[in-house]
């Protein structure tokens, strides 16, 4: 009896807790008018189905499309970069190894709204700011990269180091080893950390609000704040965004949910 | 030549290259960042001067000019409140979840995972839905507030000067509640059943085991929880930026934000700068004590 008592308010926690989920996807099904009715309706009376609406009318294709290339390019690098440096961290043990990993956990904490005036400065005077969606690329790996590293080293961490030596007795080369037993051992942890940098760099606003000037370069959450703008009563069209904005990464993160979880936990913790 | 290719197919040269790699574009793009910041905020940098390498060297009258602000002592408070509040509440609303969904009860574990749906979402996003539901006239935490007899009248939660931070902050209380819930629940995982079994056989009541037991065996993780709540509540820059902009009248305007301000929106960007470097600093103080925690804890 106490179990389902339990249960009722665990249900009643959690839908509290996702009430502002729940609010914007109603929002974005009730009508125009029907949004500013008071009191409010928890239920639409008359849904509308201006999905198709919205996408077209705030070009969210291109905005869309732009926040895609910026974060599969950052996994790529952040991936390409990043594996290789966790690996050597989890194996080799001495002092300059010890003081690599506290600077890497250093870097994990620089805010990028901090460290957006000097790599805006700098960028400006070598030029990249010519290629507005590359310094974003650039400059949100390298936020992303430590934070890929501690977690994909603990995922290294528990590959057994004797499959490694085992390989190297029998004649592989190191590269050999890395790519044929550690790789594919690793590979789980791998893919969800790349999975929760992509889904960071989709939702990237700070580098892209500061650094690119062109509004068709611009990324979906600079979308949606100029959608916002200073006098917006659009609310209906404004949570349709939003909605179409959050619902993949919503699905992408309920799939793989449990293994995010627990490599997250193992990085922070440990 | 050929003793380099061995050594990176076949020796310590390949840990060193791989480690190189990394360290050398973290060193380019976050490492020499900082210390360009560094030099800038003892330089005058404006539109003029932006692309200039040879700017005029001013010494510290950028930090004197930050403080003698007029709004620096607001901004200092409000990003002190901000913290602090936002600290307070993740950590005993998620420690409080964490305890709740410690129990045995059918589907616990999934409706945990369930809160981290608030976490994954861009915080630009949570920023757009919350000032839906914060909006004066037809939102609905008024219309709620209101008919349970809570507030008397509307609050303009956005546009009033004394509660605009509050909005913001409860905002970010909603963020970070899933981070601290889901780290403590680990913890909380982790304290072996018999001991508290062991107390109950002793006769303590529910208070006393998680006074004597929870509190000091989720030490570690608590200081863990609290320093990264710090680090990632100092972060926070979208919110701000969909829900108030810092405004009214930099009511509700943090350290974070005002930097950027200085640099993105009046390009007095040394002033940008010195703030920010103000700001690093203390970040990387309370992550390097988090880290020693961290690493005293677990020596592996």
């Amino acid at each position: 009896m106490k179990r389902y008592v339990l249960l009722i308010l665990g249900l009643a926690m959690t839908a509290i807790y996702l009430f502002p989920l729940y609010w914007m996807y109603l929002t974005a099904l009730k009508s125009s008018t029907e949004i500013f009715q008071y009191p409010p309706t928890f239920w639409p009376s008359d849904t509308q189905w201006n999905f198709l609406e919205v996408w077209k009318s705030r070009d969210m294709g291109r905005y869309i499309w732009n926040s895609l290339l910026i974060a599969t390019g950052v996994t790529i690098l952040a991936t390409t970069l990043g594996t290789g440096c966790a690996y050597v961290l989890s194996r080799v043990r001495n002092v300059w190894i010890e003081i690599a990993l506290f600077a890497i956990l250093m870097m994990q904490v620089l805010p990028s709204s901090l460290m957006v005036t000097p790599i805006f400065v700098m960028f400006n005077q070598i030029g990249l700011l010519a290629s507005p969606r590359i310094a974003v690329i650039l400059a949100q790996t390298a936020k992303v990269l430590p934070l890929y590293i501690v977690l994909c080293r603990a995922t290294f961490v528990q590959v057994p180091r004797e499959l490694e030596e085992a390989a190297l007795v029998d004649g592989s080369s190191r590269i050999g080893a890395f790519f044929h037993i550690m790789l594919p051992l690793a590979r789980n942890g791998i893919l969800v950390t790349s999975v929760l940098i992509f889904l960071q760099s989709f939702g990237e606003y700070v580098y892209a609000r500061s650094l690119i000037a062109k509004n068709e370069l611009q990324t979906a959450t600079v979308g949606l704040q100029t959608f916002m703008g200073p006098n917006a009563n659009d609310w209906n069209g404004i949570m349709t965004y939003a909605a179409i904005y959050v619902t993949p990464i919503l699905i992408v993160f309920m799939l793989l949910q449990r293994r995010i979880v627990s490599g997250l936990t193992a990085g922070a913790l440990k | 030549m050929q003793g380099i290719i061995r050594t990176i197919r076949d020796g310590s040269g390949f840990d060193i290259l791989l480690l190189g790699l990394a360290l050398l574009y973290l060193i380019i793009f976050s490492a020499f960042p900082i210390i360009y910041n560094i030099i800038m905020s003892l330089q005058t940098v404006d539109m003029f001067t932006l692309t200039s390498f040879n700017r005029p060297f001013v010494g510290l009258q950028n930090y004197y000019d930050i403080f003698s602000q007029p709004v620096a002592r607001t901004i200092f408070w409000n990003t002190v409140k901000f913290v602090v509040l936002s600290i307070v509440f993740q950590l005993s609303i998620g420690f409080g979840l964490a305890l709740f969904f410690q129990q045995d009860f059918p589907g616990a574990s999934y409706l945990r995972g369930l809160f981290l749906a608030g976490w994954i979402m861009p915080a630009l996003v949570v920023g757009a839905i919350w000032k839906w539901l914060f909006a004066g006239d037809f939102g609905v935490i008024n219309y709620v507030l209101t008919s349970l007899g809570i507030a008397d009248d509307r609050i303009f939660w956005l546009s009033d000067p004394n509660v605009a931070l509050y909005a913001v902050i409860i905002a970010n209380i909603w963020l970070g509640i899933p981070f601290n819930m889901i780290l403590l629940s680990v913890g909380l995982a982790s304290i072996p059943r018999d001991v508290y079994e062991a107390a109950e056989l002793d006769g303590a009541g529910a208070f006393e085991r998680f006074r004597s037991i929870t509190l000091p065996l989720m030490r570690a993780q608590l200081g863990a929880v609290i320093s990264l709540g710090v680090i990632f509540t100092l972060q926070q820059f979208d919110l701000i930026a969909a829900l108030t902009q810092g405004g009214p009248a930099d009511s509700s305007n943090v350290a974070q934000y005002w930097s950027w301000q200085f640099s993105f929106q009046t390009y007095e960007i040394s002033l940008g700068s010195a703030v920010s470097v103000l700001m690093i600093i203390f970040v990387i103080v309370v992550a390097a004590v988090y880290v020693r925690s961290t690493r005293h804890e677990h020596s592996y």
